[in-house]
């Protein structure tokens, strides 16, 4: 095998693909990568089993072949390379490859292509088609309320339910829950649901080119991986195993008050009263005043330690119906706006002990639902 | 909002032997026991038998009476009845006792003058679900609405509108504010006070040099004036069940034997009340001197371990000695923790 690659072009792979490797693996091969010619391409690959991405890049081919390689060594040596083309070439029946720049040479020894995982389902017909921006808008608006921790191993992935041409994406952890509907640029071929691990989708988010390029989005016939593909790339990922939350049942859809306020400064009355109420649980408390005659209410958001002190911050907002109070986690508020990307936050309000709602004011698709702390007495 | 079952206990013996209605019914311990009257019932208390007069005294009033011994596991699922049925209502109850509680019921009615069809409701609701009857008084706080609630008792609904608190208790007795006893009361009509409006209008430096603070403190309940919150289960400090015996035990099966059934007695509670970490025993010997042994064994008492606990703090804290009284409580309730509430009925876990 004989290849010549940009350095930066190559660094920038073994950096994407990097994102699958293998931290701690029985199976050492999994902490290299595969690097191996395909049409007339560079191909790099890395799995943890769980994950596998795969991108490729261009290069001159001059003899076919391909090797693994040790994928944090290759990469930081690459990385550290002057911006020049990069040769890379193995002897037949080598398991070492001479990685070459104008000054640099190296000998790094892996091991042979064969015994590298096999990477399923690049062939599988698509099941629907998004494009790669909106994808990650909406990655970015749901993957983080998903569980961090499997108590509930169907809570640490995100529902993706694909209907006519609409791809909808769920994540709860059992105390938020976001919910985000985007278009697909084909219809999907049927109507069906997958719950994929949200550590995938992250990655996913972080890997995926800007621009509008379709994304690919398949399922191995056996349905239990998932596969989303570009030009460039290929993520591959098992699915979880299980029956999601009936999350529907679970946004209400009445509410007793409403409130519209800029995102912006409730964010930021949001992150002082974080600082008082960090030493008690993290409790904010909303209190909801509609208006008199000139319809402008107020929120006055608060936060309080008893050994530390307490503030008030006080918000314009108009607000419909009855005063009430919420208390929340600041957590899972500053959360949702910080993902709303709308200059104002409508919140739908039935109570202190039920379910809120946060929408962006002009946008239809998103809704995030936070479930309040419950506060003894009513403080 | 004030809800006061009434005659509590024997309206429930009452209720389950018919043959004992409209007839004087006496709920309490042995009268050649040093037993007391827990309740009588209103047929009874014409005779001038009332709650914690002792039980001989109360057959010889009325020797017609029928004395129940009292059936605590039935008041207790009674109460967690009532205590559902208040729910309905609003999540803030205050219990003062198996059959008394203060509910805030202000998120639902801004003010007591629209509470009549509420209280009606809540009334017809108890008498539906326990046959039972309550009195209940409204009004803007926990002082005036507890007066309120024995205003017109049995069966009562007597609603003190906002403004009025003063008026209302201007002509009662002082005795009948919360926290003036018998002593208080004696030490006011000393000083020429005998009824509320009295209390109410007196000068306060007069108040003070005569009373100190505690005049003070008086005066204002007189006036109506009153801003307790309703904490829910707050006043629950211990419920306990105490046993006064018949003559003097010294026999370690026989006190055990007690023991047991004191357990028995507040297993009901266990489930109804929140759950307690504490588990107190107290032991009283003829010279009156009283021992008590704790126990917080890390984890919440259980049914479990409430019969084995009470046992073993009963082995470690009795001297030998006869006992004249016994009595086993639980404490240090665990109350409703501040916390994140769960988006699904099986509990969210993060």
């Amino acid at each position: 095998m004989k290849i010549t690659a940009r350095q930066e072009q190559l660094s920038q792979a073994l950096r994407v693909a990097g994102r699958a490797v293998a931290a701690r693996s029985p199976l050492p091969i999994t902490a290299n990568v595969l690097v191996a010619t395909e049409g007339g391409r560079l191909k790099i690959s890395a799995t943890n089993l769980e994950i596998a991405i795969t991108t490729w890049i261009d290069a001159t081919v001059a003899i076919e072949g391909g090797i693994t390689l040790p994928a944090r060594l290759l990469s930081e040596f690459v990385d550290t390379l002057p911006a020049e083309p990069v040769e890379l070439s193995v002897k037949e029946g080598s398991h070492s490859a001479n990685v070459r720049s104008s000054r640099f040479e190296a000998t790094i020894r892996g091991m042979g292509a064969d015994d590298f995982p096999v990477i399923p389902a690049a062939g599988e017909e698509a099941a629907a088609t998004v494009d790669a921006k909106q994808l990650k808008d909406m990655l970015d608006q749901v993957v983080f309320a998903a569980a961090m921790d499997d108590t509930r191993p169907v809570l640490t992935g995100v529902l993706a339910t694909f209907s006519g041409n609409q791809i909808t994406l769920t994540a709860t952890n059992g105390f938020r829950l976001a919910t985000r509907a985007g278009e697909l640029s084909s219809a999907s071929a049927g109507d069906f649901s997958i719950i994929i691990p949200a550590k995938t989708l992250n990655e996913l988010a972080r890997i995926l080119p800007d621009g509008d390029a379709p994304v690919q989005i398949a399922v191995t016939p056996n349905r239990n991986q998932v596969v989303f593909r570009t030009d460039e790339l290929h993520v591959v990922s098992r699915l979880v195993e299980g029956t999601y939350p009936n999350y529907r049942q679970i946004i209400p859809t009445k509410f007793s008050t409403r409130v519209v306020v800029s995102t912006d400064e409730l964010m930021k009355a949001t992150k002082i009263a974080s600082f008082f109420s960090r030493d008690n649980s993290n409790i904010i408390t909303l209190e909801v005043q509609p208006g008199g005659e000139a319809g402008v209410g107020s929120v006055v958001v608060s936060g309080a330690a008893a050994e530390l002190g307490e503030d008030r911050g006080e918000l314009d907002a108009v607000v419909n119906g009855g005063e009430t109070r919420i208390s929340f986690n600041s957590r899972y508020v500053s959360d949702v706006l910080g993902v709303l990307h709308a200059d104002q936050v409508g919140l739908e309000l039935t109570g202190p002990n039920s379910a809120a709602v946060f929408k962006p004011i002009d946008a239809a698709d998103y809704t995030h639902v936070v479930m309040p702390m419950h506060v003894p007495g009513g403080r | 909002m004030h809800v006061d079952l009434d005659a509590f206990y024997s309206s429930i013996e009452q209720r389950d032997h018919p043959e004992w209605r409209g007839k004087p019914v006496i709920v309490g311990g042995d009268p050649d026991a040093r037993g007391v009257v827990a309740t009588a019932s209103y047929e009874a208390r014409r005779f001038g038998v009332h709650s914690a007069m002792p039980t001989r005294t109360a057959m010889r009033l009325c020797p017609q009476g029928i004395l129940v011994h009292p059936r605590f596991s039935v008041y207790g699922e009674v109460s967690g009845r009532l205590r559902a049925l208040f729910l309905e209502l609003t999540p803030l109850i205050e219990p003062i006792s198996l059959d008394e509680a203060f509910l805030d019921v202000s998120a639902l009615l801004p003010s007591p003058l629209e509470a009549e069809p509420v209280a009606r409701e809540l009334k017809a609701r108890i008498r539906q679900e326990t046959e039972l009857t309550a009195s209940v008084g409204v009004a803007a706080n926990k002082l005036v609405a507890k007066v309120a609630s024995d205003r017109e008792k049995p069966d009562g609904l007597t609603i003190v509108p906002p403004g009025g608190e003063a008026a209302f208790l201007g002509p009662l007795p002082v005795r009948r504010l919360f926290g003036i006893g018998p002593r208080s009361e004696e030490r006011l009509r000393g000083a020429g006070i005998e009824r509320v409006d009295q209390l109410a209008g007196a000068a306060p430096e007069w108040l003070v040099a005569r009373f100190g603070q505690t005049g003070l403190e008086w005066q204002r309940m007189a006036q109506g004036i009153d801003d307790r919150p309703v904490t829910p289960d707050r006043e629950l400090k211990q419920i306990s069940r105490e046993r006064t015996f018949p003559r003097d035990i010294g026999r370690r099966e026989e006190l055990q034997g007690i023991v047991e059934a004191l357990a028995e007695e507040l297993r009901p509670t266990l489930q109804n009340a929140p759950p307690a970490r504490t588990l107190t025993l107290k032991l009283r010997y003829p010279d009156l001197s009283i021992a008590t042994r704790r126990r917080t064994p890390g984890v919440v008492i259980t049914e479990d371990t409430l019969k084995p606990g009470a046992l073993q703090l009963f082995d470690e804290g009795w001297d030998g000695r006869p006992l004249r009284l016994m009595g086993l409580g639980i404490s240090n309730f665990v109350l409703e923790p501040e916390g994140q509430l769960p988006l699904f009925d099986d509990g969210g876990v993060e």
